[in-house]
């Protein structure tokens, strides 16, 4: 711990320099700290998850959609039902919200707003790699990435030899793997050859035959994998199937069901991990929020602002953060969607910083192109 | 020219296929018209099977949920036997089937490769139950007869199809100033407006607006499911009058007077032709068969024969090919894992898709495990074609292909499942150097890496031989 605090001390290019002098053995010594994302593709509604309580504009706007009986957070705000494991962590100060933050995203495409949450970047297609991938590799945390996914996230990319883990039908032989590497040696593509090192590095328990169909047992595998101490510091989910037009519904509905599915990963994961979920940060990541107001098909369009669900034992306290715009028409993003007062980056960043036990300066400026990001680690994570 | 041109462009070639004299001539005159379907068994349409769509979502929404309320567990046995009934388990299964049997055996491969391309751009993505009943045909009865018309007629057709106007909820969408807009104060859903522009015409490089988005979406109210309380949503796409935004509307500059039904093939017109869509979507047809990053001088005789035939997809499509033979020894591309399967599938004559009559399916139980099985190698490879995960489809950037478990499973599949799927006759040692010969320069070199296991003709044999030799780097990309 404390020599993230002396990170935060010297700064930025300091950091670096020095960083090369820490003997290896007090990083080993240290507390392994995880870092997990869970993707939610498709536009999160940030005011169904985590709606603003007794706004009669939002009441009226949204007739159909109104939930009922939402968990109480504080005066301001309360939780949707479907996300208990968030309302039984804030108690314990081990659950928090971000609300009114997006990326700095305001075109309302899905894969050019995907593409932009994965890459941290401000110009769709421009960026290969991800932000999380760079920050690895800003912080030489070279093979500790997880993808409980069968392609490797965008997020991801960027630090060679991350793992993607997705329970498969059967065993590979390991003569088999040797072989085929052995072919791709004098070939030209690198992309295929740091991943065939990578599937032969894998530990022999990655590879286990089971319904990969089983959302809770990819998460039950990930948790075990996020316990060793030696296993990975990082771990991206995806859900889909946030993006919804039609029948969005309230305390059931679409977009319930989809929070019931992140509310799920983050229960087996804090029921699994055991002690390590004290060491752990768990975050949310979607691309954009959606429209204050109910469309023709009692969904909701594309929109702006939304929020970061997090949850995990690296939190300072539970709060709702937030440097809340309001809802009157004024108030809202081209007059129609919540407005984002938040760069979501600067938490991703702090939360790097706190997981990766590197200065967010250095962090900011390695991963983000120095781009305008506050530190936030003092107000929202320990440090 | 070598060998990977007949999978740069197609399937490779099967051991009953003869070596082309004229290998560009060979592609090109697949193009010009529609092959009929090989598939022997049963081919429903487009309408017969969005009515099994209704008799099941009919069937479970209004009878079985009301009828068992109270009793869960009758209710999920009632509906497993809906869907026996409804086919609900087993169509997709069969479009699998069809869509595998013709790049089989099909005689114009290079033909079908388009078809997947278009069907892919005009991606449906995993929805309700489109996939279980819907997208198959939407393949075959609005991609395909297309495929020879232009590419503003495939607009038109995809876009007042059924299956795309429920996949993105333009059902859903209402004129705010409508008669029925007034009277429910409904408002209008941008989802399928907002992909017209974006996935389908002329992506977001054309600097579209929000208000863009929305006036489009105003020009779309009104094309519709026709619903009844017995089909509920299944019911024809037709023009409801009474949805349909009244007044002018103006997209990217340019005004479109209130003209009902028709402002959609005005507005259509443009995009389609707009030079931002035809760029786009020339690049999008060069990455699939030329490279990840094509060039300007690999895309631009596309984008003249485009201009030149004012869209005709034929002469596009031989565009394409024209320089997908030119760039052929120059330029690598990494195949998504559905079209390295149906390549595998007819260079070795693999054992799939099941034969029609054992296709056949008498709605009384479920589907056997081997009526499930292509589509269940489909799905644990990592590609199941009908089931992309958002409206924009399968990626074709290679980066999106590579990943430890994606790769692991293109392992497992060949040395594990794909032995099994190896007929009878065709298990010697020698069959395997024939397919070779057929379809790669350097066979000799990859015979030499099989030549220790030459005796076995075991599964675990021929899993050691195929294992190795679909994974090698020139098969895995051409």
């Amino acid at each position: 711990m404390n020599c993230t605090r002396r990170n935060f001390l010297i700064g930025g290019s300091t950091t670096l320099f020095l960083s090369g002098f820490f003997p290896k053995i007090s990083f080993a010594s240290m507390q392994k700290k995880n870092l997990i994302i869970i993707s939610l593709r498709g536009g999160m509604d940030g005011l169904t998850a985590v709606p603003v309580i007794g706004d009669k504009r939002l009441k009226k706007l949204r007739k159909k959609l109104i939930l009922e009986d939402v968990l109480k957070l504080n005066s301001d705000f309360g939780l949707h039902p479907k996300l208990e494991i968030f309302h039984q962590l804030w108690k314990e100060d081990k659950a928090a919200f971000v609300h009114a933050t997006n990326i700095p995203y305001t075109g309302r495409s899905h894969f050019d707003g995907q593409n932009l949450m994965e890459t941290g970047a401000h110009i769709p297609y421009k960026e290969k790699t991800g932000w999380l991938g760079r920050g690895l590799l800003a912080s030489d945390i070279v093979g500790k990435g997880l993808a409980i996914s069968l392609p490797m996230p965008l997020l991801l990319r960027g630090v060679p030899q991350n793992n993607n883990f997705f329970p498969s039908p059967d065993f590979v032989e390991t003569k088999l793997i040797d072989q085929i590497y052995d072919e791709f040696k004098g070939d030209h593509n690198e992309l295929i050859k740091s991943t065939l090192d990578t599937i032969r590095q894998r530990p022999l328990s990655m590879q286990i035959a089971t319904d990969s169909e089983d959302r809770k047992k990819l998460a039950l595998e990930a948790a075990k994998q996020l316990k060793d101490q030696s296993g990975p510091r990082v771990a991206v989910f995806e859900l889909d199937g946030f993006d919804t037009h039609a029948a969005q519904g309230g305390v059931d509905g679409a977009h319930a069901d989809e929070l019931e599915e992140v509310n799920e990963i983050v229960k087996i994961l804090y029921e699994n991990l055991g002690k390590a979920f004290d060491n752990t940060l768990i975050l949310t990541l979607t691309e954009f929020g959606r429209t204050i107001k109910q469309n023709g098909g009692y969904g909701t369009e594309h929109g702006y602002g939304s929020a970061i669900l997090m949850a995990g034992g690296l939190l300072k306290k539970s709060q709702v953060y937030t440097d809340w715009p309001g809802l009157k028409k004024k108030e809202l993003f081209e007059g129609r969607d919540l407005n984002s007062t938040i760069d979501s980056r600067a938490v991703y960043n702090s939360a790097m910083s706190i997981c990766f036990n590197k200065d967010p300066e250095f962090l900011r400026r390695e991963v983000f192109w120095g781009d305008d990001l506050p530190n936030l680690t003092e107000e929202l994570f320990k440090i | 020219m070598s060998l990977n041109f007949y999978r740069r462009v197609a399937f490779g070639l099967s051991p009953q296929d003869k070596l082309p004299q004229e290998p560009l001539s060979w592609a090109l005159n697949q193009l010009n018209s529609v092959p009929d379907f090989l598939w022997k068994g049963s081919i429903p349409t487009e309408k017969e099977l969005r009515k099994k769509y209704g008799e099941w979502v009919y069937g479970d929404r209004e009878v079985l949920r009301k009828k068992f309320k109270n009793d869960k567990n009758a209710y999920r046995q009632a509906k497993d036997e809906l869907r026996i009934k409804t086919g609900e388990r087993y169509f997709e299964l069969n479009e699998h089937a069809i869509r595998h049997y013709q790049t089989k055996y099909g005689a114009q491969p290079v033909f079908e490769r388009f078809w997947l391309f278009w069907g892919n751009h005009f991606a449906i993505s995993e929805k309700d139950f489109l996939a279980e009943f819907s997208t198959g045909p939407y393949q075959r009865e609005v991609i395909r007869p297309n495929m020879v018309k232009t590419f503003e007629d495939m607009v038109q057709a995809v876009t007042t199809s059924w299956c795309m106007i429920h996949h993105l909820d333009n059902s859903e969408s209402v004129g705010p100033n409508s008669k029925r807009g007034v009277e429910s104060r409904d408002t209008i859903n941008e989802n399928h407006a907002r992909e017209l522009l974006e996935l389908h015409t002329v992506s977001p490089s054309a600097g579209y607006t929000q208000e863009d988005v929305i006036q489009l979406a105003y020009i779309m109210t009104g094309w519709s499911h026709k619903w009844s309380r017995k089909t509920l949503e299944t019911g024809d796409v037709w023009f409801d009058q009474e949805k349909h935004q009244k007044g002018d509307k103006i997209v990217l500059g340019k005004k479109y007077k209130n003209d009902a039904k028709r402002e959609l093939a005005k507005v259509i017109h443009d995009l389609a032709t707009h030079p931002i869509c035809i760029k786009f979507v020339s690049t999008k047809l060069c990455r699939h068969f030329i490279s990840d990053e094509p060039t300007e001088e690999m895309i631009n005789p596309v984008i003249e024969a485009w201009n030149k035939s004012n869209g005709n997809l034929i002469e596009i499509h031989k565009a394409v090919i024209t320089q997908a033979f030119k760039y052929n020894d120059t330029s690598h591309k990494f195949h998504p894992p559905e079209i390295w399967l149906m390549q595998l599938s007819r260079m070795f004559d693999l054992d799939i898709p099941l034969s029609a009559e054992k296709m056949n399916y008498a709605f009384k139980s479920k589907p056997t495990g081997r009526q499930g099985q292509l589509s269940w190698i489909l799905r644990e490879i990592g590609n199941s074609p009908y089931r992309a995960k958002q409206p924009n489809g399968w990626s074709d950037f290679e980066v999106d292909w590579v990943s430890p478990e994606l790769l692991l499973r293109r392992f497992w599949f060949a040395s594990v499942e794909l032995p099994i799927l190896i007929k009878s006759q065709n298990r010697s040692h020698g069959f395997i150097l024939r397919c070779l010969k057929n379809n790669f320069e350097d066979h000799e070199n990859m015979a030499s890496l099989i030549h220790q296991f030459r005796f076995g003709t075991s599964d675990k044999d021929l899993g050691r031989q195929y294992g190795i030799i679909c994974n090698l780097p020139g098969v895995l990309k051409v």
